[in-house]
């Protein structure tokens, strides 16, 4: 039995909070916030997602890539969200895998070394359809080419018009996308369409993780150092299990999303379950760590100046995505009570 | 990540599953057997059972053999609690000897403790007690007020332990005791291991909420206890039940899951035959309660991963604690749920509900005994999280 990660998935781990905390920190992220004309996709994070393999993690190796799996990108996935990065990694990933799983030999070497490098930005949608407006595409505004569905199938769409959608959390950026036709991805069969989708939940879930325990990790430190009544406030009892709940609840949320990624990607019998599991976890415990962010900071936590918004931002708009957490308590009660 | 057990686990699994198979009347499945029984005739018929389970060599799975255990992975251990839920297995009758008082011998008892005390306790042949709460000690197990006072090569112990379960069926129990006059909190206990069967010690059971009485309350009224007969060194009480409680820190969720998610399902044939199971919200709690199941069993994987890697959980305990007993708890809620006005009833459509109850009333006390949520709450904060005290 094994089952955590590996010294090589731990490494990759600090590799990306490492760089998050020297060259992209809460200063730049609240730079991205605030200049909300911008595009959401500063070059020097896209720049080291190519350079440092977080864009190449699930590419196959024949395609420039490293041929790593769906644990790996939860890992990176969850680092990014406990720094709220912003950027189009997640977006360029899913195209990359929709192009892996179900494009032509010449659509995977005509794209695959492209995202995998950072040559190219990806976006992927389930919601519409091409030809016809595809609504709030993450990064869909500076993608170079769109997965989307189209007929029975999928496409890839380059060339869509794009009309910024705006959003309060500030950490990404959507846009609704007019597409044309594109071409036929010619292996997107329902199956394959379930799996990218169970993929990009996997991978949202992980974001929303990697926010809940950075939310909570900041909030201890704080009340420590916070006094009221001439003792620090994380001495309240009424703080201290609300954040131990919160600590377990985070902590079987991370569980959840590495099982998950791994039943995903070795085609576990319970993988569906794993999924929704996975989601319906995060989603709860990300808006519960992140609401009791503001709440234990008191004042200050309700202020544009301090960072708890941009983590609770992320949270709200994750928790809704690729199913929310009654969704997939529905999927869950499907998959387990009789008919 | 690999999720599986190695061919020997697997083997013993398939050993264990034969046994099982041939050492278990069908039905003992079904639970009204067990209340026809009685609490008494009960007791003795899985006292029994336990001790020939012992003797085929599936006891003490990850114990040394030296031990007189099996010399087992703790994957073995995992596959062996599995096993006993999924064979409806009875419950052993002296949990807390072989969950707590066996590991703690082997670890520091004398070589006299260790021959005397770890065979019989496989064998059932003596039933242990554990006694730490008092009626003024519960939570804060330092204020225990038993004392035990030194006459030639004994102690004699007077005072009373509460909540002990096994009482009226124990035949020895390892207690705190306050042995050096006058010594507060964590300083002067001793572990005694005392002899219930004499005059000096009164033990009655207490009738629980459920109606059953699986604890009661010990009295000692000039008990007589030989010095030797203390575990860890003398006024090293507070030590030695440190150390005998860290044993909790095992990989058990394995078994509990397995016990919990077929509950669930249980359940959730209930709520089908009740027509309830298409009620949104009733799916929704109920999902809730899965998910919750769920995440056990993957934290279960994980503290198996972490005691196969020697790695100490520590206080990581605490929330494997509230994990389960919050979940287990909630599942039984849930249950009421799906019967809605008619949830206390002895019967509802042909079925038997009260087998059902005595779960559900079970599942208030899972919160309260070895450390209640909110004392587990604390641990976490200040142990783990570092919040100040
Ligand atoms: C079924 C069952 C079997 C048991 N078997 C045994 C046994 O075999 N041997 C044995 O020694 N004991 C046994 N116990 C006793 C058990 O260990 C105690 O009940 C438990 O430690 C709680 O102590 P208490 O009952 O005195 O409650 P108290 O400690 O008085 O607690 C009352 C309430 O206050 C809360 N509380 C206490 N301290 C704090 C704190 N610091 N912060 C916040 N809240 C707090 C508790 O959580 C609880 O909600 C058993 C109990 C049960 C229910």
């Amino acid at each position: 039995m094994f089952f955590a990660l590996t010294d090589d998935q731990r490494e990759f781990d600090s590799a990306v909070r490492g760089y998050l905390a020297e060259r992209f920190d809460l200063d730049a992220v609240r730079g991205v916030v605030e200049d909300s004309g911008s595009d959401g996709h500063p070059a020097s994070l896209w720049k080291a997602a190519g350079e440092q393999g977080w864009l190449a993690a699930l590419v196959p190796e024949e395609h420039d890539g490293l041929g790593l799996g769906l644990v790996e990108a939860q890992v990176i996935a969850r680092a990014l969200g406990a720094g709220v990065a912003p950027g189009p990694w997640r977006a360029t990933v899913l195209a990359a895998e929709a192009v892996r799983l179900a494009g032509s030999d010449e659509q995977q070497a005509a794209w695959l070394p492209r995202f995998a490098a950072g040559g190219a930005v990806g976006a992927f949608t389930l919601r519409g359809s091409a030809p016809g407006v595809l609504p709030a595409v993450e990064y869909g505004g500076v993608a170079d080419v769109v997965v989307a569905r189209s007929g029975h199938g999928l496409a890839l769409v380059e060339g869509a018009t794009a009309t910024p959608r705006g959003s309060y959390d500030g950490t990404a950026r959507l846009a609704d996308l007019d597409a044309g036709a594109g071409t036929a991805l010619p292996g997107a069969t329902a199956e394959v369409v379930e799996e990218l989708a169970a993929r990009a939940t996997v991978l949202v879930a992980a974001d929303l993780v990697g926010v809940a325990r950075e939310a909570i990790t900041r909030t201890v430190a704080y009340d420590r150092d916070r006094e009221q009544f001439g003792v620090p406030v994380g001495s309240f009892q009424a703080i201290k299990h609300a954040l131990a709940d919160l600590h377990v609840g985070v902590t079987m949320a991370e569980h959840a999303a590495l099982y998950a990624a791994h039943a995903v990607d070795a085609r576990l019998e319970d993988a569906p379950l794993a999924v929704s599991v996975a989601k319906a976890k995060a989603s709860d415990v990300a808006v519960q760590a992140t609401g009791a962010m503001i709440q234990y900071h008191g004042g200050i936590g309700y202020t544009w100046e301090h960072e708890a918004h941009f983590f609770y931002k992320r949270a709200k708009r994750l928790a809704g995505q690729w199913g929310d957490a009654d969704s997939h308590r529905e999927r869950i009660a499907a998959l387990t009570l009789p008919e | 990540m690999d999720l599986t057990y190695t061919a020997a686990e697997e083997e013993f699994r398939d050993e264990l599953r034969a046994w099982l198979r041939a050492n278990i009347p069908e039905e003992w499945g079904r639970p009204e057997f067990w209340e026809s029984l009685g609490d008494e005739e009960s007791f003795r018929v899985r006292r029994d059972w336990e001790r020939d389970k012992a003797e085929a060599g599936f006891a003490g799975i990850a114990w040394p053999t030296e031990y007189g255990g099996r010399g087992g992975t703790p994957g073995m251990k995992a596959i062996y609690d599995e096993e006993m839920v999924r064979a409806n297995a009875p419950r052993t009758v002296n949990a807390l000897g072989l969950t707590f008082l066996a590991p703690t011998v082997m670890a520091i008892g004398t070589d006299a403790q260790k021959k005397e005390i770890i065979g019989p306790l496989l064998r059932n042949e003596v039933i242990w007690c554990q006694g730490f709460s008092e009626p003024g000690a519960g939570s804060d197990l330092a204020a225990i007020s038993t004392r035990g006072v030194r006459d030639g090569d004994d102690f004699v112990v007077s005072g009373q332990k509460v909540w002990t379960t096994n009482a009226v069926h124990g035949d020895k129990i390892f207690a705190m005791v306050r042995t050096e006059p006058g010594s507060q909190r964590h300083r002067g206990i001793s572990m005694l291991l005392i002899d219930m069967h004499q005059p000096g010690v009164d033990a009655r059971p207490l009738k629980q909420m459920s109606g059953a009485s699986e604890f009661g309350e010990v009295f000692f009224d000039d008990a007589h206890v030989p010095v030797t007969e203390c575990l860890g060194e003398i006024g090293e009480g507070w030590r030695t039940a440190m150390l005998l409680l860290s044993f909790e820190r095992g990989a058990s969720g394995i078994g509990q899951y397995t016990e919990f998610r077929r509950q669930y399902d249980e359940i959730a044939a209930v709520a089908k035959r009740l027509g309830r199971h298409r009620d949104p919200v009733v799916r929704g709690k109920l999902a809730r309660v899965l998910t919750e199941l769920e995440c056990l069993r993957l934290h279960a994987m994980h503290v198996l991963t972490e005691v196969e890697q020697g790695r100490d959980l520590g206080f990581e305990a605490s929330m494997t604690k509230l994990q389960w007993s919050e979940t287990f708890q909630d599942l039984w809620e849930v249950f009421d749920d799906v019967l809605g006005e008619d949830a206390t009833l002895d019967a509802v459509d042909g079925l038997d509900l009260r087998p059902w109850h005595a779960q559900s009333m079970w599942s208030r006390s899972v919160t309260i005994w070895g450390g209640s949520s909110q004392v587990q709450r604390n641990v976490t904060a200040e142990r783990v999280l570092g919040l100040p005290r």
